[in-house]
């Protein structure tokens, strides 16, 4: 009976003693099995979200595009190095032929390109990719049935493909405007000119993959995409994926200066080392998904995880030794090299013209009210402090909506329209009648997440300062960004919150969002209407890139501004560190994704770094 | 053969309480739920769009339509694809209900096997010292949010203010060690907030027992404590040990831990529900509800079998 | 007149148990500190209402991350706004959530477990019985992300939904004690001269079983201040004002910068409350419990 008793209070111990045990445990390292990783030539990169699709069609964002630009062949593609960006060729062979009236685009293909090694092809080998495949692969973002997300680039402009969509997008059935004339030419045949189909070409959605795969996989497509890209996807979940080395890759050494490589500014990476040699140079790349910061930073910083990571705004005054220009402190050097640069998009808060307590009303004295409102609201806004709360201060603030990175930008434009001024403000509604008791209610829409709830909390407190009641100003949350996006395109919301990357860099991308006929549901949430807008906006988009065109958006831009569009806008600055024994660039703007096949990585220990280069970028 | 009859008999008793729940969460979360059509929506989209969007999730159909069918994936187990990845649902919760009951079941076998430790330790004490210790302690652990204990957990184990020991987030099982050190902290967390609970509930339950007429006798007499506790204390005390323990189960295997999952990073199911949840993800979310249910009502008849093997006197009504 | 008459023939529980409760409790030294710290928040949150104090709020006071000073109490937040105040005002929301929840929680699961009780075994029981089911089968923070869904932006959503799942404890203890006391000479008695069922209920059932009802409540409160925390982290909880739960998520933000004012201040304020709220309720549970009191 003694003994029960002392097996009771062993156990009881044994309990106690129980987590302090496993933490002993764990804080040894011992592989008690192989390393799935272990003799392979890995680069493990890192992103702040997971694509929700690896479906072609549905490539809207970076991330889909950061694996589909690694697993697909696009026509087309953007240099690795060149700034401003460039288009190069990819699996398009030169060129195309354009027809005089640039209606008609004649593309080749290479030859003898293999599709990966997969099971849905016979003997699970991968078959020649053929200019059929391309012409299936546009047409399936015109099937509804496979949701995809695309298609606003090409509608209206392909002839024949709306046709075919309205007749119940049958594959059998040909579109004129898109045909494969023989194994290894395409003829796309357009509508109007489009002097951004070549970049349309280098986007995910019209990435070619085989008809066997999606046959095969059906609705299961999504997670395992087929192509002919450098790399296969071999796993892939909310947490991760795995990409393989696709040892059939064609054969094709890097050219930098091709690539529009800069000694000047980019030697410090050391890519010279992949000069004449074909990529991919590594056997496996991992993508790791993280939303949280405080995890992508740790797992950085611990050194056997991540080896790639943006840097959380709250870190950078403890990396950087001095900002302008971006250095790194000398413990960081040691370990990591950094990129500053500005993103190819912007954050913004515009109006809805239809809602006509802020935009357009038919009663022009109100007309003019709301307009003061609007530019009161402008006024109100506290852009460097937004920038210090949420970008580190080191985001770029500019007016209107041609981004930074476009070459059509003018850093000359006015900035009162982002400076604030409460004194003026108030002046200005005074002026206009409005006061505490009249002013309309301020509902501010956003999906739950707590920096959306503070950036509300931010804005309702500059409200108030010029003289904004606070329960006027009311937070709207929406379960999901779906039902908020939802809102916006019903009309049920006064301010439009969004942020937008471009697609190519061409200021029309952005410019567009302000097209009458793009009006909600479309791209125009703001539902902004101005027939002169309209009519600059159609003059220009069949031009080529030049000076006189920049004109014309400029004069765009300054429309959108006198009429007090909303608070527009802020280009983010993107810090990225990466170990140094990684040699590459880092890049994920405009498509994202199309510099990690050049990725190289060298043994631990060793750096990329020329060795004679000191501390500066 | 007798069992046998029960357990049908009591399988069909739960019938109304699957239709209940799937109608109830078929009419909250499918129904007046998140809507998916505008995060399938491109960027630029058209007004015939949204409809084909609509019609494609299957939004046009009426109610009665989409809850039979509902029933038919419950009673077929087939509950389709994914509308976020295509990924069939079937696959999703293979690949993610192993990591909640890996992340899971340590902590609640340890939690569990400490709570009723501690409470035959205060329960045997009753009203000394170590009695006072332990249900202050407990009142002091059920004071304390959660989410609170999450957080200070994670500064204090995984980041460079504290001891920065164990990853922040994220899930990996390749080896012991890597598991161990991943499930490391979400078990301390999860352990010290259902301690508090848990102890106090096994306390009240021994110290009910322990007033019994025949514990105070056999007491009297001078039974050592030991087979005091296994013999007339633990025996007894199965019942409400088994229903409690019994009835966490469907939440752990199904529910998964969303708040451990969401906050460490870890796929499991927990967090895969939440996340079908936050985007409209209706097939997913048909499966995580339909499933709990099902199984709220296989536990409810297995509990019902083990009374009956505890304890006899229970009868197959 | 009969009720008068069924209210003379016999109270199960005499006045001598509440006064022996009261007794007990003034005797109970840390149940009556839990209660004056209790207070003391009370205090605290009337004078929001009363717009005594936490006026600023919503207001930014300060610049990002200011530290602890006699200007700032706590310090301020990422946009510069006063984490003491914020604090404060959130005691009022706490206040709001857990005296909704728990007051309607009872009365609900007090009505509908009376009802039950009453008519067991009939179909108005068996439909109640299924009701708790189906409510109890559902995992709690689905169930409550549904209802928040559901009900779109409503600022109740949070209140309605812990409401839902809140009740059916309740409902089971009060059903069990109404069996109970129905099969006693006092109901017999009213049903022999013919009160209504429903008088019968209200004015005789359930009164008896106010002690149950009292300590639901004390837990009901405790646990609705807890899920505020842990919803209004996850988005689906106070909507528009401010409270400990989104305090908490908002420190969320301020981690890496090593900044842990929002967390310290919102954690001390809750466990503050919740802790002297569960003595008290342990207290009230200790006196009220006619075991106790027997034993």
């Amino acid at each position: 009976m003694r003994v029960t008793s002392t097996r009771y209070r062993t156990l009881l111990l044994a309990l106690l003693c129980a987590p302090v045990t496993a933490c002993d445990d764990a804080s040894v390292p011992a592989p008690l099995t192989q390393d799935p990783d272990a003799g392979l030539k890995v680069y493990h990169h890192s992103m702040d979200e997971s694509p929700a699709s690896l479906d072609p069609v549905q490539a809207a964002n970076i991330y889909a595009n950061h694996i589909l630009e690694n697993t697909l062949d696009t026509l087309y593609a953007y240099k690795y190095l060149a700034r401003p960006y460039e288009l190069k060729t990819n699996l398009a062979d030169g060129w195309p032929e354009i027809s005089e009236d640039r209606l008609t685009y004649t593309i080749r293909i290479k030859r003898g390109v293999r599709f990966q090694d997969d099971a849905c092809f016979p003997q699970g080998r991968g078959r020649e990719v053929t200019a059929a495949d391309f012409v299936y692969s546009l047409k399936r973002n015109f099937d509804p049935k496979n949701r995809p997300q695309g298609a606003w680039f090409w509608q209206g402009r392909i002839v024949g493909l709306d046709e075919w969509k309205d007749a119940g997008s049958d594959h059998a059935k040909e579109v004129p405007g898109l045909l494969a004339l023989d194994r290894y030419t395409i003829q796309v045949r357009l509508t109007r000119p489009y002097p951004q189909l070549l970049d349309t070409f280098a986007q995910g959605y019209s990435g070619v993959i085989p008809r066997e795969a999606v046959e095969r996989y059906g609705r299961e497509f999504g997670v395992h995409p087929v192509g002919s890209g450098p790399f296969k996807l071999v796993s892939y979940d909310s947490a991760r994926a795995v990409l393989d080395r696709n040892p059939h890759y064609r054969q094709e050494p890097v050219d930098l200066a091709y690539e529009g490589y800069d000694p000047a500014t980019q030697r410090y990476s050391g890519v010279e080392r992949i000069a004449g040699r074909s990529p991919p140079f590594v056997d496996r790349v991992i993508f790791d998904f993280a939303s949280d910061d405080a995890s992508r930073w740790n797992s950085l910083t611990k050194g056997d995880e991540i080896q790639y990571a943006a840097v959380p705004p709250e870190k950078l005054d403890e990396i950087l030794a001095s900002r302008s220009p971006p250095r790194l402190k000398p413990e960081y050097a040691e370990r990591y090299q950094l990129i500053v640069g500005l993103e190819a998009g912007f954050v913004f808060e515009v109006f809805n013209f239809s809602d006509p307590r802020y935009g357009y009303h038919p009663d022009p004295v109100q007309a003019g009210r709301n307009k003061a409102l609007r530019c009161a609201i402008m006024k109100a806004f506290d852009w460097p402090a937004r920038n210090e709360s949420w970008y580190g201060g080191l985001a770029r603030v500019f007016p209107g909506v041609i981004v930074p990175v476009t070459a059509e930008f003018d850093p000359d434009t006015p900035v009162d329209t982002i400076t604030r001024d409460v004194p003026g403000a108030r002046r200005l509604l005074a002026e206009n009648g409005w006061n505490a008791g009249n002013l309309p209610e301020f509902v501010y829409g956003n999906s739950a997440g707590v920096k959306q709830r503070m950036m509300f909390e931010q804005l309702r407190a500059w409200l108030i300062d010029i003289g904004y009641p606070t329960e006027k100003v009311i937070n709207k949350n929406y379960a999901t960004f779906g039902d908020l996006s939802r809102a916006w395109k019903q009309n049920e919301l006064p301010l439009i919150s969004k942020g937008w990357g471009l697609d190519f860099p061409d200021a029309e991308n952005t410019l567009q969002l302000f097209y009458g006929p793009n009006g909600s549901p479309g791209s125009n949430d703001a539902n902004y209407r101005n027939p002169e807008f309209d009519r600059l906006y159609e003059e220009a988009s069949v031009m080529l890139p030049g000076p006189e065109r920049t004109a014309i958006y400029r004069r765009m831009n300054e429309i959108l501004l006198q009429d007090c569009v909303g608070m527009t806008g802020l280009s983010r600055t993107r810090t990225y560190l990466w170990h140094k024994n990684v040699v590459g660039l880092p890049d994920r703007e405009i498509t994202g994704g199309f510099w990690i096949k050049f990725v190289d990585v060298l043994p631990k220990g060793e750096s990329a770094r020329p060795a004679d280069l000191g501390q500066e970028i | 053969m007798d069992l046998l009859r029960f357990a049908l008999r009591k399988l069909l008793a739960g019938l109304p309480l699957i239709l209940g729940v799937t109608l109830l969460s078929f009419t909250l979360m499918v129904y007046f739920g998140p809507d998916k059509t505008y995060q399938l929506l491109g960027k630029n989209p058209t007004p015939e769009q949204i409809a084909e969007i609509r019609h494609e999730l299957g939004y046009d159909r009426p109610f009665v339509t989409r809850y039979v069918e509902y029933l038919r994936q419950l009673v077929t187990l087939d509950f389709g694809n994914s509308d976020s990845t295509g990924e069939e649902v079937n696959a999703v919760l293979a690949r993610t209900i192993p990591v909640s009951l890996a992340l899971e079941l340590p902590g609640f076998i340890l939690g569990n096997l400490l709570a009723i430790g501690l409470a035959l330790t205060a329960g045997y004490f009753r009203g000394g010292w170590p009695d006072k210790l332990i249900m202050g302690l407990a009142v002091i652990g059920m004071s304390i949010s959660f989410l609170i204990v999450i957080f200070a957990f994670q500064i204090w184990f995984c980041t460079s203010y504290g001891l920065d020991w164990f990853p922040v987030r994220g899930w990996k099982a390749e080896n012991l060690a890597e598991y161990l050190r991943h499930i490391a902290v979400p078990t301390l967390a999860t352990m010290f907030v259902a301690l508090g609970y848990s102890t106090r509930f096994y306390r009240a339950v021994i110290v009910e027992e322990l007033n019994r007429d025949h514990v105070r006798t056999a007491r009297a007499y001078g039974t050592p404590p030991a087979r005091l506790f296994y013999r007339n204390i633990l025996k007894n005390c199965a019942i409400p040990i088994i229903t409690r323990i019994m009835f966490t189960i469907p939440s752990i295997v199904i529910g998964g831990a969303l708040l451990i999952e969401t906050t460490f990073g870890i796929p499991g199911v927990g967090k895969v529900a939440y996340e079908a949840i936050v985007s409209g993800d209706q097939p997913v979310l048909k499966a995580v509800v339909g499933l709990t249910a099902l199984l709220f009502v296989v536990t409810l008849l297995i509990t019902d079998i083990l009374y009956r093997a505890v304890d006899p006197r229970v009868s197959i009504r | 007149m009969n009720a008068v008459i069924a209210d003379a023939l016999a109270d199960p529980t005499p006045r001598s148990l509440w006064s022996a409760a009261v007794r007990k409790l003034a005797r109970d030294r840390a149940g009556l500190i839990g209660l004056a710290v209790v207070l003391a928040y009370l205090v605290a949150a009337l004078g929001v209402w009363l717009g005594l104090w936490a006026t600023e709020w919503a207001e930014i006071t300060g610049s990002k991350w200011a530290p602890v000073s006699a200007e700032h109490w706590f310090g301020t937040n990422i946009i510069g706004q006063d984490i003491f105040q914020r604090g404060i005002y959130s005691t009022a929301t706490a206040f709001e959530v857990g005296l909704v929840v728990a007051v309607l929680a009872a009365a609900l699961g007090g009505v509908l477990g009376a009802l039950a009780g009453f008519f067991v075994g009939s179909w108005i029981d068996e439909l109640i019985l299924w009701a708790m089911g189906v409510l109890d089968a559902m995992p709690f923070y689905l169930l409550v992300a549904a209802v928040a869904f559901a009900l779109a932006d409503n600022p109740w959503s949070m209140h309605v939904a812990m409401i839902a799942t809140f009740w059916t404890t309740t409902s089971r203890l009060v059903r069990g004690e109404v069996i109970k006391l129905r099969g006693m000479e006092f109901v017999e008695a009213a049903r022999a001269i013919g009160v209504p069922p429903t008088v019968t209920i209200f004015r005789h059932i359930l009164p008896n079983t106010t002690h149950i009802l009292l300590v639901q409540m004390t837990l009901a409160f405790v646990d609705a201040i807890k899920a505020e925390v842990i919803l209004s982290f996850l988005g689906l909880g106070v909507k528009g004002g401010m409270s400990w739960g989104l305090m908490i998520s908002e420190s969320t933000l301020e981690f890496l910068g090593g900044h842990f004012n929002n967390l310290i201040a919102a954690s001390c304020l809750m466990f503050g409350l919740v802790y002297a709220f569960n003595m008290f309720a342990d207290a009230l549970q200790d006196a009220l419990d006619p075991k106790q009191v027997s034993a």
